[in-house]
């Protein structure tokens, strides 16, 4: 059976070893304020006293980077790809999509004001992340049996 | 739905990992079959038959809940 849409298996690795540099760059810029100053640039406009214009690359390199390892990791091959990994696959992303929205229900109802913005940041991968925990959890379990 | 692959198996005298790898699945796809976890796909079904000289039916079964 042929499986559309998935990387290679050798992606996984790739994936891991962008995933955390981009993971740790990620933290730091959103609880430390790390900038890497090379990655300023200059817009050319300097909109009032307190905005000087120049826009920092490095949330966005750490942002792209987390979704771009994290989408490796999540849909590369596996070694035998076969119809059961499949369908593996597709009950480990339904799994991971309900909870996804069942714990961000409970942070909007119990997460309020400015600590919301960071839950939506941390949203933004948190599927893909649900989703690999549950996949490999139960790739796991098979190789047991 | 019941099967007879691990009858089959035993009167070929071949290991779950010797079936998976010649109809090219996993060991772990073989025994999630064998153990009635997972249906398999009807081309699934069609190699095992196959490799095992025997019809479909010979393998797999409906059973009454089905």
């Amino acid at each position: 059976m042929k499986n559309k849409f998935l990387f290679p298996h050798h992606y996984r690795r790739i994936g891991w070893m962008i995933f955390f540099p981009s993971l740790v760059l990620g933290l730091a810029c959103m609880h430390a304020d790390f900038r890497f100053n090379f990655l300023d640039i200059d817009l050319g406009i300097q909109k009032n006293l307190f905005d000087s214009g120049t826009l920092n690359f490095t949330d966005e390199i750490a942002s792209i980077g987390l979704i771009i390892s994290l989408l490796f990791i999540a849909f590369s091959k596996e070694k035998i790809e076969d119809e059961f990994i499949s369908r593996l696959r597709l009950e480990s992303l339904q799994f991971a999509v309900y909870l996804n929205y069942m714990i961000l229900t409970l942070q909007i109802l119990l997460v309020h004001s400015t600590a919301f913005l960071d839950i939506m940041v941390y949203n933004m991968f948190s599927v893909l992340l649900l989703f690999i925990i549950r996949f490999r959890a139960m790739i796991h379990i098979q190789n047991q049996a | 739905m019941k099967n007879t692959i691990k009858v089959q198996r035993a009167i070929k005298n071949i290991t779950q990992a010797d079936l998976a790898e010649a109809i090219g699945v996993s060991r772990q796809t073989i025994n999630t079959i064998e153990s009635a976890k997972y249906v398999p796909s009807t081309v699934l079904a069609l190699k095992i038959a196959q490799y095992f000289h025997t019809s479909v039916e010979e393998i797999f079964q409906l059973e009454l809940d089905d």
